[in-house]
């Protein structure tokens, strides 16, 4: 006995065939990118994000390795050049623990003190530039050296509530 | 003669006009009514904040949530079919996850618009709720693709709803990323959860998910409907093949 589908016109069934072949191509191709976006998660995952505390602990262990840092900066944000760069100079602080930070490149929008930032640089130690300007530094004779920066928001859509990270509060 | 088939109902029709005038209310709201978020910086007096592009809130946040719902719908409806093996529980999971396709990817281009202003970036590879809604995206885009991978669609119904119930676990992971790997994503945590949302801003958020609700059943009403068309049409061809070729065979 002849199944149904031997019995549908010659015409359809090629299309359908044609058009199965390309699902399942593109099936493949789909699957290929989940693992690629996985590996990439995964890959930037162990890089994704020190709080400054635990940058501060791990400084010998980071050396001159890159790597990311969250904490919210302080005010007291000082615009200067170092070796005829354009540069940003201020201090970052999660809890009670402060690190001077030398950002090179145009800040985020929302960058402003209080508004936790997420920079991605190296431990240098060396003072930074116009450090006694710094309000809250914690001049320790190390400073991180950033070229990148993004914004962590925070969850309060309150327009009259300025419920800023502070440090010396926590 | 013109066919007259149409996936319209009295019913359908009352949904879409209800929807598109929430949706106008909505864009009013959203984009001319409400503040932009500026707030004082309490030491410096500076202004800081999201300022317009808060606005996104009110697609980005709805979209997210009638995605889960859509791939929830799904999940159900796949389970449903594996039960009953009916072909309304495998239209209406094909429905929910076509929508939920389609939402999804909105979510990922709002986020990306958003990510821009706020947070210096239009796309975060190291984000576990960014990647985590991402994978979600690529897994229903593959469910489709599955779906269409066979040359009878009720052929692809058990595997899809197999991959439907597998897809559909990303939901809780992408849901609590911010508050297991806070660390590692530059999304908040939840604002309504905490309720830091109030008066006009809170108003407009609920409008813009009873929106997003009402434009999302809408629209699976609607696939579901032409599925339904479809599924009625691939029944009546395997009937004219079979026509065709005893009329071939009684001609021979």
């Amino acid at each position: 006995m002849k199944s149904l589908e031997e019995l549908t016109p010659r015409q359809d069934r090629i299309e359908k065939k044609n058009s199965g072949l390309f699902a399942k191509f593109a099936g493949v191709i789909l699957l290929v990118i989940v693992v690629i976006v996985l590996f990439r998660t995964l890959g930037n995952a162990s890089l994704f994000f020190y709080p400054v505390d635990e940058a501060v602990e791990k400084r010998v262990e980071l050396e001159d390795r890159r790597f990311r840092v969250i904490g919210t900066p302080q005010p007291g944000i000082i615009e200067t050049t170092l070796s005829g760069r354009q540069v940003l100079v201020f201090t970052l602080c999660t809890g009670d623990i402060y690190a001077d930070v030398v950002h090179e490149g145009d800040p985020a929008e929302l960058f402003n003190p209080g508004v936790p930032v997420v920079l991605q640089g190296v431990w240098r130690e060396v003072k930074p530039p116009s450090i006694e300007k710094l309000l809250y530094s914690p001049n320790d004779g190390w400073h991180i050296e950033t070229d990148s920066m993004v914004v962590k928001h925070d969850n309060d859509y309150r327009s009259d509530r300025a419920e800023l990270e502070s440090c010396s509060s926590e | 003669m013109t066919s007259s088939i149409t996936t319209a109902s009295k019913g359908s029709k009352i949904l879409g006009l209800t929807s598109l005038v929430g949706f106008v209310v909505l864009v009013l709201l959203a984009f001319f009514v409400t503040d932009p978020d500026i707030r004082f910086h309490p030491e410096t007096g500076e202004e800081f904040g999201q300022f317009d592009a808060v606005r996104l809130l009110y697609l980005h946040v709805p979209l997210i949530a009638v995605t889960y719902l859509a791939f929830v719908v799904c999940a159900i409806a796949s389970a449903g079919y594996l039960v009953k093996r009916t072909f309304w529980w495998d239209s209406m999971a094909h429905a929910a996850g076509e929508v939920g396709t389609l939402t999804c990817a909105l979510v990922l281009i709002t986020g990306s618009i958003w990510g821009r202003p706020v947070w210096n970036t239009w796309w975060e590879w190291g984000d576990v709720r960014v990647m985590s809604t991402l994978i979600l995206f690529l897994l229903f885009l593959g469910y489709l693709a599955l779906r269409g991978a066979f040359v009878s669609p009720q052929r692809a119904a058990r595997p899809a709803a197999i991959v439907a119930l597998i897809a559909v676990l990303d939901i809780p992971l992408i849901n609590r990323s911010v508050e297991w790997w806070e660390n590692r994503t530059l999304h908040q945590k939840s604002t309504l959860s905490e309720l830091k949302i109030e008066d006009l801003t809170l108003f407009t958020l609920m409008l813009g998910i009873l929106v997003a609700l009402l434009v999302m059943s809408w629209l699976i009403l609607h696939r579901f409907r032409v599925a339904w068309l479809e599924h009625a049409e691939f029944e009546q061809g395997i009937k004219t093949a079979i026509e065709e070729r005893r009329q071939i065979d009684n001609e021979d």
